[in-house]
């Protein structure tokens, strides 16, 4: 067991490496904005000189800045729902009738899986605007839902399939119709994947610059991940103001991941090693 | 794996049962849903008329038609706006593209892109599982630290890593500073923009793939390493003959979302180097937003994306024959 | 094939401690089966001598060399575990000869010693299969010959029985033992079935609690059991013990008597009692009776008795086969 040493040594060493290039960059962003600018230049990784609450104040007392949290929110829940719903009912199609054509029905919309966003964004962006939707939140929420069905049907039905058989046959013989299955028993026993789903669908939303990029043009709309940038472009050498934005729009989705992580580390593994 | 549907989609991942539970003579498929015979006095047809409209219609009208219209487009010169592309141009989109050096260079680093994921980050993702899938209270918050990254968006990743290349006023100048050097600007220089980017690229996505390396580990039955453990096997040999056969499922998920992933790499360019020093980092994506949408040359545009798509088909169809292959021989 | 000696082991897990101090001897050639209830300790002794262990304390000695701090695979040790451990992405040869393989053994003496231990043990049709394509008994037989081929001096079982159902294991419990006697290897087996145990064993050793409450033939476990506990274990149905004014009268702590060393009459008798519940087994009729002094009686009668539930019965154990306990560890028959 002890020969091993220089082979435990190596790992450890290797382990803290990764772990400072990891935590170094975020430490200093979180700091930055803590900092003058004078500050950070000379100083970018230890403790600000003098602590400075300014710069986050500015931003926390823009109402512009909550404007595009709150736009992001809107748009992330939105869509999280209606896929989560859309998503749900089809794969529970799936996974209890099956008819002629169910089998192509299914195939058509995994192909989804395979289709990236990109290749689609112009004539996206067209369709968006021909429907009068751009520059509204739901000319991003609408595209948003439509690509996330393959991902989220696949996972529904996988999980629906698994439940008990004999559960819906009981149902049945006590006179149980579809959609009440659907409500009564389906949704309320797959809340496990729900809430896998519905943190994808979300951290995929929130995350989302490509999208709103194309869709959405005044600022009132935006959402943080254009803001961000659009502060950027305003203050573009003082970073410790750009990062203190930058911190402020990251601080929801790491409290959120360290809250919620053992859901969204065993959904996104038991889903993806099982297929 | 329950159900035993049959996807016919040429991308569907593996979706057959894992090594493990093959091992299990139970591993019978959970039975299948009723079928619809003439009598259908249940509100079947209902329920489906009902519940798959909604996602048939959104998937159809905005994923499945936009693809077509793609193609369309990339037939025609266009800006975009007016009642609809009228000055029909065939293939000459096309073969602009293909003798477009701008163009080019952005399909050849994207191809770099895939490179690097499949031969650094899956590598670099399984290394670091190897090393923490053990459950202790370290490699738990080791796990966790490795990724956060992913986590991060990607615009906001991109950021804070332009923040410590900035030559001017980022880390980097603090390093010329320290060191007297002359100050250097990675992301406006022609030979380092691209590395730069492909370090930001494996630093943020490799926790990725190491959580599904870990699960994966995870589930190999200790007892099998300890009978390799009996048979005589070092560490080297456990991980080489017994831990990474058994992660060949693991990998080929791991590849799936590593090319998928790479073909449509955006966020991450833009607030790095914006596709410049004079467009030799630009990718598919960013090429296809940069010279296509904005510029409001639809048609061009929409001929990047039907390549982007063929590329895309390509990659699934070849996939998903290697992997079917793979799996049938065993 | 070698002599297993232990040493004063004891087992620690962390602030818990599950062997105090065990020692014990395996004869060159024996096959001992470590035998108790669930938590005894047996399989943490099993991969204590393997080397999947750590030893708190004492030694291990294999054929005379100390393999206390050696690895598993330097002891000379192959173990056949409950769940077989068949590596799944290997057929049946390469698993068999995997041991081999990364001792770097030459090509063709693989493939002979491989198809040697197939020969044993019918393997041969099966040698390129996966194991996800074997039945329960011959992925058992892929573990034995994973085994055999490393001609280890000890053999380890930890429960393979467990996962086989009932006629299967029957089947190869006969298995197991003319492989013994081929062999003639010394194998330390545990099991927490005490048929197991008593059919396949030359030596028994009974835990609980981490210590061993008595080794011996399996006959004269059954025989002369030194405390009640293994008196208890040995034996089906399980042996009376009996507390209270009657051991009192015979000087004990406990008195012990089979179930098939009563004798039961409806005249008259030592101990009174009534009948609970009858099983008419055909070859045996078991009787289940509560008995006014004694507490619950399991008796055993051969043939077909014809008594049923609710009579007043007569109890009188035979001479000879009463076994008392004394609370100091005494020992006596009457």
């Amino acid at each position: 067991m002890n020969e091993f040493g220089w082979r435990q040594a190596l790992r450890i060493i290797t382990l803290l490496i990764v772990t400072v290039l990891i935590l170094l960059p975020l430490l200093a962003t979180l700091l930055a904005g803590f900092k003058t600018q004078g500050d950070l230049a000379t100083n970018p990784f230890l403790l600000p000189r003098q602590w400075h609450l300014e710069f986050y104040g500015q931003i926390i007392n823009d109402p512009q800045f909550w404007t595009y949290l709150w736009n992001s929110l809107f748009i992330s829940v939105v869509t999280t729902i209606l896929t989560v719903i859309v998503a749900s009912m089809a794969a529970f199609v799936f996974a209890h009738i099956r008819f002629f054509g169910s089998d192509y029905i299914f195939g058509y919309l995994l192909m989804g899986l395979m289709f990236p966003f990109a290749a689609a964004i112009i004539p996206l962006f067209i369709k968006v605007r021909d429907f009068g939707l751009l520059d509204t939140p739901w000319g991003v929420i609408v595209p948003q839902v439509a690509f996330g069905l393959a991902f989220s049907i696949l996972l529904f039905r996988t999980f629906f399939d698994e439940m008990p058989k004999e559960l819906f046959e009981a149902a049945r013989v006590d006179g149980c119709t579809y959609p009440r299955f659907y409500l009564a028993f389906t949704l309320p026993l797959s809340m496990p994947i729900i809430a896998t789903v519905a943190t994808f669908i979300f951290t995929g939303s929130w995350n989302n610059y490509l999208l709103p990029l194309i869709m959405l043009n005044s600022r009132e709309t935006y959402t943080w991940p254009l803001g961000m940038l659009q502060f950027q472009g305003e203050y573009i050498v003082e970073w410790n103001k750009v990062l203190a934005f930058v911190t402020l729009s990251l601080a929801p989705a790491i409290v959120f991941f360290l809250a919620a992580q053992r859901y969204i580390v065993a959904g996104l593994t038991g889903g993806a090693v099982k297929g | 794996m329950g159900g035993g549907f049959r996807c016919f989609s040429p991308i569907c991942p593996p979706i057959e049962s894992t090594f493990m539970s093959d091992l299990t003579p139970s591993g019978a498929a959970k039975a299948g849903a009723t079928v619809i015979k003439a009598r259908g006095r249940d509100g079947r047809w209902a329920t489906v008329l009902l519940f798959l409209p909604p996602a048939l219609l959104l998937f159809t009208l905005f994923v499945f038609l936009p693809l077509i219209e793609g193609g369309q487009y990339a037939g025609y010169k266009w800006s975009g706006y007016g009642e609809g592309p009228t000055d029909w141009r065939g293939m000459r989109n096309f073969e602009t593209l293909s003798g477009n050096s701008t163009f080019l260079r952005s399909f050849n680093n994207t191809l770099i892109f895939v490179a690097v994921a499949i031969l650094i980050q899956i590598p670099l993702g399984m290394a670091m599982a190897l090393m923490i899938y053990r459950k202790t209270w370290a490699n738990t918050i080791f796990r966790l630290v490795f990724f956060v990254p992913f986590i991060l968006a990607e615009v906001a990743t991109g950021l804070i890593w332009s923040f410590i290349f900035d030559g001017d006023y980022g880390v980097t100048s603090i390093f010329s500073t320290w060191f007297d050097w002359e100050k250097v600007f990675p992301l406006s220089d022609r030979t380092w923009a691209l590395p730069v980017l492909l370090f930001v690229f494996v630093w943020k996505y490799f926790g990725f793939h190491m959580m599904i390396f870990i699960a994966a580990l995870q589930s190999i039955p200790e007892d099998l390493i300890e009978a390799s453990r009996i048979d005589g096997a070092k560490p080297g040999q456990i991980v080489r003959y017994v831990q990474i056969p058994l992660l060949k499922p693991a990998i080929a998920v791991s590849v799936f979302f590593a090319v998928v992933g790479s073909l449509q790499l955006f966020d991450l360019i833009i607030p790095l180097t914006r596709g410049g020093p004079s467009n030799t980092t630009h990718t598919l994506v960013s090429y296809l937003y940069n010279f296509g949408l904005v510029r409001q040359k639809v048609g061009f545009g929409s001929a990047v994306g039907v390549v982007l798509f063929v590329v895309s088909f390509i990659f699934a169809i070849t996939y998903r024959a290697t992997v079917m292959k793979a799996r049938t021989e065993q | 094939m070698a002599e297993v000696n232990l040493n004063s082991l004891s087992k620690s897990f962390g602030a818990v401690e599950v062997i105090p101090d065990l020692s014990l001897t395996v004869p060159d050639g024996a096959f001992t089966v470590l035998v108790g209830p669930s938590g005894c300790g047996k399989s943490t002794l099993l991969r204590m001598i393997a080397g999947l262990e750590e030893v708190s304390g004492g030694n291990i000695m294999i054929d005379g060399v100390d393999v206390t701090q050696a690895q598993p695979s330097d002891r000379g040790i192959a173990m056949v575990f409950q769940s077989y451990a068949l590596y799944p992405h290997m057929t049946v040869r390469q698993n068999i000869g995997f041991g081999l393989k990364l001792a770097k053994t030459p090509k063709a003496e693989i493939n002979a010693r491989v198809d040697e231990a197939a020969e044993i043990l019918q393997l041969q049709p099966l040698l390129d299969r996966k194991p996800k394509q074997l039945s329960g008994g011959q992925r058992q037989r892929v573990a034995i010959g994973r085994s055999i081929v490393r001609k280890p001096k000890v053999f380890l079982f930890d429960e393979p029985l467990s996962n086989l159902d009932a006629a299967l294991r029957a089947q190869m419990r006969v298995e197991l033992a003319e492989l013994h006697a081929k062999l003639d290897a010394t194998m330390i087996y545990v099991t927490h079935d005490q048929v197991e145990a008593m059919t396949m064993a030359d030596q028994i050793v009974i835990m609980k609690d981490g210590v061993i409450m008595q080794q011996g033939r399996p006959m004269d476990l059954y025989n002369t059991p030194q405390n009640p506990f293994v008196g208890g274990f040995v034996g089906s149905p399980k042996m009376n013990l009996i507390k209270g004014p009657i051991a009192q009268g015979y000087n004990a702590d406990v008195v012990g008597v089979r179930p098939e060393h009563i004798d039961v009459s409806q005249d008259s008798g030592q101990w009174e009692g009534t009948l609970r519940y009858v099983e008419h087994l055909g070859s045996d009729t078991v009787a289940y009776i509560d008995g006014k002094d004694t507490g619950s009686v399991t008796v055993r009668l051969t043939g077909q008795v014809a008594i049923n539930a609710k009579e007043k019965v007569f109890m009188t154990p035979q001479t000879g086969n009463i076994h008392l306990f004394g609370a100091d560890g005494r020992v006596e028959r009457a």
